[in-house]
């Protein structure tokens, strides 16, 4: 049994005190900058990198590893709690989250945030320890055609995704698009959209639009009825989620662990992707759709299952072939090369103990992670009884501290702040920011993907039905897009909306 | 009462006079900031932090990494440019970056206000094909490319690179046409040579050498002799084509710094890449060392300046 003397290996590496302390450390700091909005683990992590030339390799992997998927527990607690995602990741954590957290179910919507993600967690570590090479093999035949077909797909989700009317949730999605133009194109060289602004020519920040929409644009929101709105003013009834609760809650945990490991996998997914196509769907298989938007516990669990588990396997395509997947997994990448190793399928079996070690330690980290969010949800909750004219100008500092430390630019500070007040004014207008967000990250990948496979192609657009894995998601983008123009869904779909609205 | 005041005044005094005093003595008095043009955890940065250590020990001095990524590094120029010229702000520079954006754009600075200190690594351009790929050598590259126009399709990481300009090059050297497919970065041209979705990425002898070669092969290296990072990896000239290109990095400061700091703290670099402890460090970074003065750096930048407005005239590569 190779597998589990690998495993024992690993234990063994993972539990000796250092890397046990280093393990406690990184999950620690992760929460807490996970809690804190704006700060960001790709921002963290780059302000340890130099601590970590003092460390053993194990260890600094340990604890830099220990902070990414932290932060994916500490995001949560902010986005339910006063409705600010401390990281992408949790933005739709906060949709039904911070609804529950109203209705005085704060403390169950925590907890049911921290198990899912345990097993979620759990799940995806052994995912990674089982089939991590031959699933990084699949993600590899992901090529341009692929990507595009999956980004369609992703963008009809998208509009489903929306609460509102369609036509609101489209048009959102195409200022995202536009918003996503902006920066030097990739294929040509040549400016879009930057007005000679220096600054504008990489495109914009993530972090920037996400703190201005989410962030400055509720705490606006909030000071437009003092002392009520941000707080919850009911009482909060109970800690630990209900029978009821568990009942619901678990399917969702299952399908978005499975929908997680998967899409953590791709190269460009991870943690974020996953969590909004789980919402997607838990909202798709939900008998009661109409629940989604006003404290869904399934709204919840699912996503929240999700983005750990994609948090997890993103290490996947790192350890298994030395591809990041993301800012953060680049990150660790320079944090090994700096350790003098090299990610690859060599490592696995030059240093086993390395390989499997960091694999112990991600599942020792989310124990630890589980026992320090628990018994901490009466404090986090006790968080919402400070004043808010205490609260706003703390998060404002923190908002402000983290769009500035993603480059260091006074700049993304104003620009953030301007799409604070965009985001009251879509607000004022019932327009939901989220499909901006995924047009935002969408947009570029569509064009990209679909201007690559058809210079790879050399301009035959047969690519895209010619492969099958861009023809089955092709596929499923018609039957999509076939179920939104359907009358009776639509009609259902609408009323559901009015229903809201009242 | 009165009395711990007027220690208070003296010793802040005191303070104060000293640090107008140590003030001459650069650098002791307070860090040198050092701009990395590129966002952390890129190997431009991942290089700088790896010889911060080193370079304090040497200087005597603390340092600050400040990164300023964005715009290929004019921000991080432009940043540069307008710092004070006292030698408290330096920057890393990158080629042929550093040179091809004053061809191919308007800059927000002036190029001459920022003179090159040293040069830190020479990191020769490279082909690399999947390890099954059938194409066994550059020759290989270019039958195909002429036998089919087109198929052959070379990832970079953007418009404008290293990697992109030494593909205008090997066109116009071979008479064939190539697909040019820019990628935001090598490690999605990496991903996408795994995948076999193109026929040859573009990476930098640091970027593969010393690092896993089980599922990527050298094909070709585009520096003027063959590389001892990766010695087996042939030249293009040694398959026939007078193609030259790679990437350097360096240190630059504004060129109106006092002329003995700029002196010293190039000799600091200096010694810092002949120590056998850095030589070690940049081992496992498979960093091609190539120290120059900014002297003898500069002397070659109007040739390479020159040759990338030659291809820009005949092919420029931002419509």
């Amino acid at each position: 049994m190779e597998f589990f003397d690998s495993l024992i290996l690993g234990f063994s590496t993972a539990v000796t005190p250092t890397n046990l302390l280093f393990c406690l450390i990184g999950a620690l700091l992760g929460t807490l900058i996970g809690v804190l909005p704006g700060i960001g683990p790709t921002a963290t992590l780059a302000i340890l990198l130099p601590i970590t030339f003092f460390l053993p390799p194990l260890a600094a992997l340990i604890m830099l590893a220990g902070i990414f998927y932290g932060a994916q527990y500490g995001g949560s607690t902010t986005a339910i709690l006063v409705n600010l995602p401390g990281e992408a990741s949790s933005v739709v954590t906060a949709i039904d989250g911070y609804q529950m957290a109203k209705q005085g179910r704060a403390g169950a919507a925590l907890a049911i945030a921290a198990l899912g993600s345990f097993f979620a967690g759990t799940v995806s570590t052994i995912g990674l320890a089982v089939a991590g090479p031959t699933l990084a093999g699949f993600a590899l035949s992901f090529g341009p055609a692929e990507y595009f077909s999956l980004t369609i797909f992703g963008l009809l989700c998208a509009t489903i995704l929306a609460s509102g009317s369609v036509i609101k949730a489209i048009g959102m999605i195409g200022i995202g698009l536009l918003l996503g133009w902006v920066g030097t194109d990739v294929n040509s060289g040549s400016e879009r959209l930057t007005f000679g602004a220096v600054e504008l020519f990489d495109g914009i920040e993530f972090v920037v639009i996400a703190v201005g929409l989410f962030g400055i644009a509720e705490i606006i929101v909030n000071l437009e009825t003092p002392e009520s709105r941000g707080l919850i003013a009911t009482k909060i009834t109970s800690l630990w989620p209900t029978r009821d609760d568990f009942r619901k809650a678990w399917p969702a945990v299952l399908r978005g662990t499975g929908l997680g490991t998967f899409l953590g996998i791709l190269p460009g997914g991870g943690a974020t992707l996953s969590a909004f196509s789980a919402y997607t769907l838990e909202k798709k298989v939900s008998r009661n759709p109409k629940e989604f938007g006003r404290g869904a516990i399934q709204g919840v669990a699912g996503p929240e299952a999700a983005n750990n588990a994609g948090a997890q396997s993103s290490f996947i395509p790192l350890l298994t072939l030395g591809i990041p997947s993301n800012a953060v997994m680049a990150m660790l990448l320079g944090a090994m090369t700096i350790h003098g190793i090299t990610p690859g399928p060599s490592v696995m079996h030059n240093q086993p103990d390395l390989f499997w070690g960091l694999i112990a330690s991600m599942w020792i980290g989310n124990l630890m992670l589980l026992v320090i969010n628990l018994p901490l949800i009466g404090l986090w909750v006790k968080l919402l009884t400070v004043p808010y004219r205490l609260l706003y100008p703390a998060i404002l500092v923190f908002c402000c501290v983290g769009v500035y430390s993603v480059s260091n630019r006074a700049f993304d500070v104003a620009l953030a702040v301007g799409f604070g007040f965009l985001g009251y004014l879509f607000r004022k207008a019932k327009c939901e920011p989220g499909p901006l967000l995924l047009g935002f990250v969408l947009g570029p990948l569509l064009e990209t993907n679909l201007r690559r496979a058809m210079l790879i192609s050399q301009g035959s657009p047969s690519v895209f039905i010619e492969r099958p894995i861009s023809l089955a998601l092709l596929i499923a983008s018609a039957a999509l897009f076939v179920l939104l123009l359907v009358p009776a869904i639509r009609k259902t779909r609408e009323e559901a909306f009015v229903e809201e609205e009242a | 009462m009165f009395k711990v005041l007027k220690t208070l005044c003296i010793g802040a005094l005191t303070v104060s006079a000293a640090a107008t005093a140590a003030h001459a003595e650069w650098p002791k008095d307070r860090p040198i900031e050092i701009v990395v043009a590129f966002a952390p955890g890129g190997s431009t940065d991942v290089m700088a932090r790896a010889m911060q250590p080193f370079l304090e020990k040497e200087l005597g001095a603390k340092t600050v990494i400040v990164n300023k990524p964005g715009a290929s590094g004019e921000i991080a120029y432009t940043y540069l440019s307008q710092a004070k010229p006292d030698g408290y702000t330096f920057s890393f520079i990158n080629t042929p970056g550093y040179l091809s954006m004053q061809v191919q754009r308007k800059l927000r600075y002036d190029p001459k206000s920022i003179q090159a200190v040293a040069r830190i690594v020479d990191d020769p351009t490279a082909y690399v094909v999947k390890a099954d790929s059938p194409i066994k050598s550059l020759k290989d590259l270019i039958a195909q490319a002429k036998a089919k126009p087109g198929s052959v399709s070379v990832g970079t990481s953007g418009v404008g690179t290293d990697d992109h300009l030494a593909m205008i090059l090997l066109e116009q050297a071979a008479g064939v046409t190539l697909t040019h497919v820019p990628f935001p970065g090598a490690g999605e041209t990496r991903t996408a040579l795994l995948g076999g979705h193109i026929t040859t990425g573009g990476l930098n002898v640091s970027e593969f050498a010393g690092g896993d070669l089980s599922t990527i092969r050298p094909l070709v290296t585009f520096g003027d002799k063959r590389s001892p990072e990766a010695p087996d990896v042939p030249t293009a000239k040694e398959e026939g084509f007078e193609v030259f290109m790679s990437s350097e990095r360096g240190l630059a400061a504004r060129r109106d710094i006092p002329a003995d700091i700029r002196a010293k703290f190039s000799e600091a670099v200096k010694r810092v890449v002949e120590s056998p402890e850095f030589k070690e460090e940049a081992k496992k970074l498979a960093l091609p060392l190539a120290y120059l003065s900014g002297e003898e750096w500069e002397q070659q930048m109007p040739k390479r300046l020159q040759s990338f407005q030659d291809i820009w005239n005949k092919t420029p590569w931002v419509q």
